[in-house]
């Protein structure tokens, strides 16, 4: 966690790394505070299993460079900024039709029904454009959830910096950053060798014992 | 797209010409052939001319996106499925969705009073001025008589009334009414996009602007009736100049800007048919738990526009990424990072 603000010449990025969480759930709680959506908790936070472990994973928006959200709403209402933040969707505009939701191959974007339209992490634009680390971050005590300098991350953090992914056939670059031991391995599969469901093998110790 | 961004949409060019021919046809009979046209309202006109062209020519553009295309496609399939019960629904589904507007009231009751002001006050302006300008609307006094007007719709005669009663105060004041109503929701919104920390973060120039230009024709056209009642006309001519100014600004922006929604939102409703008409069909099933999680329509919708977007969310072997529910895609995503730092823990 980093209290203080960024500078003007600090280009900060924002780091998940779900193997790292621990469910606390303050990030939960800390998301409704965010200025651009108080009082709507936008980030979500999974039991992998709750029969076979305690895990649990937190996803927020992973700003697409060319998101796919956006490329389907048919009101034209999602915009990005020239940082390449993934706005939530302008209210004016949106028509509450949920194509983001279903198509975001993270599965991001929520349906409020009462205000009948679409909301996402916009990476607390009211606190990152003043140099402020996002709410979830800032009090993610085990840093599954992360913002700061590549410099910081590299000081502080094992493991490499990773924003490329595969969907099927359909590759997708990120702003927000994941983190990966085998950078050498290349993009990330999210198909790959998870055939299983994790009640299978919660902790890969099958996977571990095979010879 | 390799077409030049400068290139004109024929289609679009099509409807815009459509809408200013109905829009001098309409001028042209309902004024009884410029009998009843105002030529001082001249400039309102073009304001009007340019804005016709301008939405129709956008919404137009607006359509042909592909997901746009989709949707309306699907929202008039809709729509024509159970064409009888749908006529029935749309009195509510406008009432709901487009004039009260309680999806922003359950969002915040100051937002929602201030859009009511504004959108209220707008429709009463809109109602009063368009005609007027095109000539549809005028008044006549009746016989002799220097205090009593009657109302002419085009050629037809419609109502009498006192210019000193109730009735004539709010028909010879109707745009000044207009105007409070718009400046006292203008200054609920100016308040929010001034102190909000969350509003200001995520504001567009486009808010202040649409803000600016209705609080630009509002004052400007209260600052007429000032003018009138309690200056005995003075600066009258170079007021009305700078409201005529306002307004044909404000009708030219109507295309461009933030108040394009207003010509949007009515999606809404085909959404609303798309939604009811899904909730009747198949529902998807996720490819990994098994679980319904959507409709099956829409999955399919998605599956056929993705590609046409520059996506391919198909899989090696068979199959379609787009076939997995959120929650599963979330899991995926973390099996996925996990797998690549050895593990949870």
């Amino acid at each position: 966690m980093r209290s203080g603000r960024f500078g003007i010449d600090d280009s900060p990025v924002f780091v998940i790394d779900q193997s790292r969480c621990i469910g606390c759930e303050a990030c939960v709680q800390a998301c409704a505070e965010c200025g651009t959506h108080r009082g709507q908790s936008l980030i979500h936070l999974e039991r992998v299993d709750r029969a076979a472990t305690t895990q649990t994973a937190p996803m927020v928006c992973m700003h697409c460079e060319d998101p796919t959200c956006a490329q389907v709403c048919p009101a034209d209402a999602i915009k990005q900024t020239e940082e390449g933040i993934v706005q939530s969707a302008l209210k004016p505009r949106c028509i509450g039709c949920s194509n983001c939701v279903l198509a975001c191959p993270f599965g991001v974007p929520k349906y409020v029904a009462d205000f009948d339209q679409m909301m996402k992490c916009d990476m607390c634009t009211d606190r990152t454009s003043e140099g402020l680390t996002p709410m979830c971050a800032s009090v993610c005590p085990s840093e599954a959830l992360w913002y700061g300098t590549i410099e910081e991350f590299r000081d502080t953090r094992s493991g490499s910096l990773f924003r490329d992914f595969l969907f099927g056939r359909q590759q997708v670059r990120t702003k927000v950053y994941t983190v990966i031991d085998d950078a050498l391995a290349g993009r990330i599969d999210v198909l790959a060798g998870v055939t299983t469901t994790w009640l299978d093998d919660p902790f890969g110790l099958e996977t571990e014992a095979t010879p | 797209m390799s077409r030049s961004p400068n290139y004109l949409d024929r289609r679009g060019l099509a409807w815009g010409v459509v809408g200013v021919a109905v829009v001098i046809a309409l001028t042209f009979i309902g004024s009884d052939r410029l009998v009843w046209f105002d030529a001082a309202l001249v400039g309102y006109l073009f304001g009007v001319v340019f804005a016709v062209f301008g939405v129709a020519y956008r919404y137009a553009v607006w359509l042909r996106r592909p997901s746009t295309a989709m949707l309306n496609r699907r929202g008039w399939d809709a729509f024509r499925q159970r064409k009888a019960r749908n006529v029935v629904a749309l009195p509510s589904l406008v009432a709901t969705q487009l004039l009260t507007q309680g999806f922003i009231r359950r969002r915040s009751h100051a937002r929602w009073f201030a859009h009511q002001l504004v959108f209220w006050g707008c429709i009463l302006a809109g109602l009063v001025t368009i005609p007027l300008t095109l000539g549809l609307l005028h008044f006549e006094s009746v016989g002799q008589q220097a205090d009593r007007y009657q109302v002419y719709v085009s050629r037809l005669g419609t109502m009498k009334f006192d210019a000193q009663s109730i009735v004539g105060w709010l028909i010879f004041h109707a745009l000044d009414i207009a105007a409070v109503l718009v400046l006292g929701g203008v200054f609920i919104f100016l308040r929010r996009r001034l102190r909000d920390p969350g509003a200001m973060a995520v504001e567009r120039s486009g808010d202040f602007l649409a803000l600016a230009g209705l609080f630009a024709v509002s004052v400007s056209g209260l600052f007429l009736t000032v003018s009138s009642m309690w200056l005995d006309g003075r600066f009258y001519s170079a007021l009305n100049t700078i409201h005529a100014l306002t307004v044909i600004l404000g009708l030219m922006y109507l295309p461009f800007g933030k108040l394009f929604h207003i010509f949007q939102r009515p999606g809404n409703l085909g959404v609303a048919y798309y939604k009811r008409a899904n909730e009747q069909g198949a529902p998807a099933v996720c490819r990994r738990c098994g679980e319904k999680f959507a409709s099956a329509q829409q999955i399919a919708d998605l599956k056929e526009l993705l590609p046409q977007v520059g996506f391919d969310y198909s899989i090696e072997g068979g199959g379609n990424y787009q076939d997995t529910c959120p929650r599963c895609r979330r899991a995926y995503v973390t099996l996925a990072q996990s797998a690549r730092v050895g593990g949870f823990g």
